[in-house]
């Protein structure tokens, strides 16, 4: 929003954009961001999401005198440029306790211990790219940051990665700096958190878990590559909380560590992994970074035949998406990962189905209704939306506006080849869980890791 | 005696800003007689702000026109770069004076 307002002032037209009093903050970081720190803003005090009619018209009456200020009278204030520190130039010196100390104060980190980045410790890191330091892998919103290869290795040693990593780490950032991945949006109020999947031979390299216990924070490799993620965007996107100002994630979660497929698995039942189904081959080293908003209860599923499983993933996978769908039919983008058991995968897979297959089966047999849809888009703040506009727009295929029923059935999973499938966790156990990713934003994108395999 | 603490020197952790520099486009004193656009997300009751805002403004200036956010479509979301590319040219082709962009929630 306010974005498209720079826009409108670089092309010689002024501006006035209507934000939120919660927001105020975050409009100060993107504007910031943009180049265009004093862009006119009108406050609207509350959230209009729980005011009345006649309330939204008392608080647009009380805008009025911001709106013309804003269109009429608005001047670019002076400019202050705060010099910033280069990227070898020593900031801080002191012990472990004091670099805690001051790393904290000034939101350097997320809350936790971080290794110091010291010198030596970043050349370390750096030995293990053909890249130049100062190279610019993309430019990082809302705080619009170089995410420079320096850059990275310093929040890899934080992070407490291994220099080994290194390669990883910048496939990380190549993935969230393309901008299908909208890292301008990720610290939207749904609090969606970056996924990592690393896949092929440099997965179990480097020492990856893919079985039992994947997504707990424990193996170094999954924890570290996860939780520098999550440091990255705080310090080179600028997404912090409060008493930051950036990261709007209303109740948000935490960082997730990164997973690994069970490959071996997959070449046993004859199904393409996760990085083949992404375009690359089984010996490439991938990386897929995507949103994840939300994670279903744990599926367990019985039985001989794939129907016994495919119907109970359905059910549990497709309801945790259920509702959360509705954006994601919005946008027409909705790219939810099943991670499944590989003993659950194995039943499937013997009984004939391809991932395809069951990709088709989720399809075919998940749906909510089109009130669902609508009303809950309509509390999210899609005011305005009806699935047959989206119909009519060409965003959705017919099929979402087959009637007028408010109670008609529509498909959960816009597009079934969008559907991740991938093979991890516990060998010895009948379990499976869903992800889902928030629309549009963290779009699912991979990288081939340099150096691969 | 106690060993000494190892000391540390830290680097910076943030990177460059790559904000380009910019600034306002010039104001003009009065509305009246002017045309605004009106940019849209799609979101947080938009659909009722901007005709409440029209008939205020259009009370209080004279020959006040808006273009209205149908003609542009969606700023925030699946089209959004699209339309970031083709906006000015857009309120160009609108003869758009000011415009009002909205919902920041």
């Amino acid at each position: 929003m306010l974005r498209a307002a720079a826009i409108a002032e670089r092309a010689g037209v002024p501006s006035v954009s209507i934000v939120t009093t919660p927001f105020m903050q975050q409009a100060g970081v993107v504007s910031k961001g943009v180049g265009l720190p004093t862009l006119p803003i009108a406050e609207y005090p509350g959230v209009p999401m729980t005011d009345g009619s006649d309330a939204v018209a008392k608080k647009v009456e009380a805008l009025l005198p911001q709106l013309v200020a804003g269109l009429a009278g608005a001047r670019d204030a002076a400019r202050t440029t705060v010099a910033e520190p280069g990227p070898r130039e020593v900031v801080h010196r002191g012990t472990l306790d004091e670099i805690q100390e001051h790393f904290h104060r000034n939101l350097w980190s997320d809350g936790l211990p971080v290794i110091p980045p010291t010198l030596a410790r970043i050349e370390r890191f750096l030995a293990h790219t053909q890249r130049a330091p100062s190279d610019v892998i993309g430019h990082l919103l809302p705080e619009n940051r170089a995410a420079t290869v320096w850059s990275i290795a310093v929040n890899g040693v934080m992070a407490g990665c291994r220099p080994e990593y290194m390669p990883v780490l910048v496939a990380i950032v190549e993935a969230i700096a393309e901008p299908i991945f909208r890292v301008e949006d990720a610290g939207s109020t749904p609090g969606w958190e970056p996924l990592v999947i690393v896949s092929g031979p440099i997965a179990s390299r480097l020492d990856l878990n893919h079985g039992q216990g994947v997504m707990r924070v424990g193996r170094q490799a999954n924890t570290t590559l996860g939780r520098f993620l999550r440091l990255y965007l705080r310090n080179v996107a600028g997404l912090r909380i409060p008493p930051g100002a950036g990261d709007k994630g209303s109740i948000a979660g935490s960082f997730n560590v990164a997973l690994a497929e069970d490959e071996g698995t997959a070449a046993e039942l004859g199904w393409p992994t996760f990085g083949v189904d992404q375009g690359f081959t089984g010996a490439d080293s991938v990386v897929t970074v995507q949103s994840v908003v939300s994670i279903s209860a744990p599926i367990y599923s019985a039985g001989t035949h794939a129907l016994d499983h495919v119907r109970i993933l359905a059910e549990v996978f497709g309801g945790a998406c259920g509702y959360w769908s509705s954006i994601g039919m919005k946008y027409a983008r909705w790219e939810p990962l099943l991670v499944l058991g590989p003993s659950i995968a194995r039943v499937i897979a013997e009984d004939g189905w391809s991932k395809d297959a069951l990709r088709r089966y989720l399809h075919e047999h998940v749906s909510i209704t089109a009130r669902q849809a609508e009303t809950y888009a309509l509390q999210v703040g899609a005011t305005s939306y009806t699935l047959e506009a989206h119909v009519k727009a060409g965003v959705l295929p017919a099929t979402y506006a087959a009637s007028s029923d408010p109670g008609r059935p529509v498909p959960v999973f816009v597009q079934p080849e969008k559907i991740g499938i991938l093979i991890a966790g516990d060998p010895g156990r009948n379990q499976s869980k869903g992800y889902v990713n928030n629309h549009i934003q963290g779009g699912r994108v991979s990288k081939q890791v340099d150096g691969s395999p | 005696m106690n060993t000494p603490e190892p000391v540390y020197d830290v680097v910076w952790p943030l990177a460059p800003a790559a904000a380009p520099a910019g600034s306002l486009a010039a104001r003009s004193a009065d509305l009246s007689g002017k045309t605004v656009g009106e940019l849209w997300d799609y979101l947080f009751k938009g659909e009722e702000m901007f005709p409440l805002i029209r008939r205020a403004l259009g009370a209080r200036y004279p020959g006040i026109r808006f273009v209205e956010f149908e003609t542009f479509g969606s700023i925030h979301g699946r089209d959004e770069k699209e339309l970031a590319a083709t906006l000015p040219g857009l309120l160009r082709q609108h003869g758009c004076d000011a415009v009002i962009s909205a919902v920041g929630a």
